[in-house]
């Protein structure tokens, strides 16, 4: 699923992650933890392409994320569901439509997203609120939609930048139980967190990284 | 089809949600080719009365004040025969005389004063098409010792052309300078709209959105943007058009006004794809400068 051989990313000859070289199966879940500027953030920056590996060979679905072009990383985050500890919604845009956006840039007919984003609503317990805006929703609500909009089109994998960082402890859990249900469908899940307290209440593989450095897996 | 359908509603969603700076530069576009197209509506009906001119053209040939009455009637016959002549009028002294009068109020008292004669008598040639191009070819029919002048008829064309093809060039180098400015104007207003779009977009390249998928409703927006100005400036130069006649017919009495007549429909055609193309264009140039940026 996810392999990466002796990566390396500089930025302005500083290495942000050195000689990483790391296997995650499909449907594993796992933490990237560790102290801030331990390169969790950059490791996840490479998986969904944001920036490309300085040295080393990354492969995701045996995709080379190196050389691959725009249109490539296009297609792959396709199958890729992204979730930010600041969320990243529209505001403009209602729940209902920021959930949909990842089926409307595959082309999925109108009346089948209104399915699949109620259903995926659902799932996230915000049933009935896809037409309020991402503004009116609590942090955890809207974090809930984030991972909604992840899921809503069936992802092989979910990546999660510190989901939980701006959540209190209720909240941080149920984001953290809609993950796992997730999962339990199959779908590799990636969550990037230093909360030790949430890696020990749901306990997977942990990579633990300082300064750049895979230290544990 | 589905992603034209939900391509074609961000388009419009963004149209109506930016309505204002929509406004601003389908009124840039607009007033950029109202100029335009008011260069090209004067120059197309100037083009247009020297053509009708040209084919008018005829050669006016004064006698001298010797020539015997029955020579010049000879010397008419002689020209009516010619083939490359249409058309031979004879005009008398009296004539000539009587047709100034008319025209110009108060110059009676003052031929009066000057007596007969002043005015020479004349024949006025109107040649057949076909020798139009040629009228000097006519001085042999015209012998020297009879005529005290040949008026050809074509030099003030020939000039009025010359002032035309200047015209032309200063509508060339007009039309760059609006088009320049146009779009640069309408290329920075769609740049606040991308400007005021860009966490969308960026989630949209989050989610796996194709740079056709992110870029299509602002080459859809542009795109009406510039047929709605060209629309738009249409209407203007209809506008226009009516009240220049309008005033034209009221204040001066010559067939000029008349004589003016709106553009062709395919010049009116043009006019809106300029503003097609003026908006794709603008457009095309931020969204590019924008996703090369944001790479």
């Amino acid at each position: 699923m996810i392999r990466l051989y002796r990566v390396s990313k500089e930025y302005a000859g500083v290495g942000a992650l050195i000689d990483v070289s790391v296997h995650v199966t499909k449907g594993e879940f796992c933490y990237i933890s560790g102290p801030s500027g331990a390169g969790k953030s950059t490791l996840l920056k490479l998986l969904y392409g944001a920036i490309k590996p300085t040295r080393g060979k990354l492969l995701i679905n045996n995709i080379d994320m190196g050389p691959a072009k725009d249109r490539d990383i296009a297609h792959l985050r396709r199958h890729m569901g992204v979730v930010f500890q600041d969320f990243k919604l529209i505001p403009r845009r209602t729940v209902a439509e920021n959930v949909g956006l990842a089926l409307e840039v595959l082309g999925t007919p109108r009346e089948v997203i209104g399915r699949r984003v109620a259903a995926v609503l659902s799932i996230v317990g915000l049933r009935g609120r896809g037409d309020e805006l991402p503004l009116s929703l609590s942090g955890g609500e809207q974090q809930r939609v984030a991972v909604a909009r992840a899921i809503v089109n069936d992802p092989a994998v979910i990546l999660a930048d510190e989901p939980t960082g701006n959540l209190d402890g209720a909240m941080a859990i149920e984001v953290m139980e809609v993950l796992q249900a997730v999962n339990l469908r199959g779908t590799t899940v990636m969550v990037a967190t230093h909360d030790a307290g949430l890696m020990q209440r749901f306990p997977y593989r942990t990579l633990r990284f300082r300064a750049g450095r895979l230290e544990a897996s | 089809m589905s992603h034209s359908a939900h391509v074609l509603r961000r388009a419009a969603r963004s149209i109506w949600e930016n309505l204002y700076l929509h406004s601003v530069s389908v009124g840039v576009i607009a007033s950029a080719l109202l100029l335009v197209g008011v260069f090209l509506s004067v120059q197309f009906n100037l083009n247009r009365m020297v053509t009708d001119w040209t084919r008018d053209v005829h050669v006016s040939a004064y006698f001298l004040p010797d020539v015997p009455e029955q020579r010049r009637f000879a010397i008419r016959e002689r020209l009516a025969k010619d083939p490359r002549v249409a058309k031979v009028v004879y005009v008398s002294e009296e004539e000539a005389q009587d047709w100034l009068i008319a025209r110009v109020e108060g110059v009676s008292t003052a031929l009066a004063e000057l007596g007969p004669g002043v005015l020479p008598a004349s024949v006025e040639i109107t040649l057949v098409d076909g020798a139009v191009a040629a009228p000097n070819s006519f001085v042999d029919l015209l012998p020297a010792d009879e005529f005290s002048d040949v008026d050809m008829g074509q030099d003030w064309v020939a000039r009025f052309n010359e002032f035309l093809r200047t015209l032309q060039l200063l509508g060339a180098l007009l039309g760059v300078i609006i088009t320049a400015t146009a779009l640069f104007v309408v290329s920075n207003t769609v740049n606040l709209v991308i400007y005021s779009r860009r966490d969308e977009v960026e989630i949209e390249k989050l989610v796996g959105a194709s740079t056709s998928f992110i870029i299509a409703p602002f080459l859809i927006e542009g795109a009406i943007q510039g047929v709605a100005g060209g629309v738009l400036a249409v209407g203007g130069l209809w506008s226009v058009h009516a009240v220049l006649v309008h005033r034209l017919q009221n204040s001066i009495q010559i067939g000029v006004a008349n004589e003016m007549v709106f553009l062709p429909p395919t010049w009116i055609g043009l006019l809106v794809a300029a503003g097609l193309v003026l908006g794709l264009g603008a457009s095309t140039l931020s969204v590019t400068r924008f996703l090369s940026r944001a790479a």
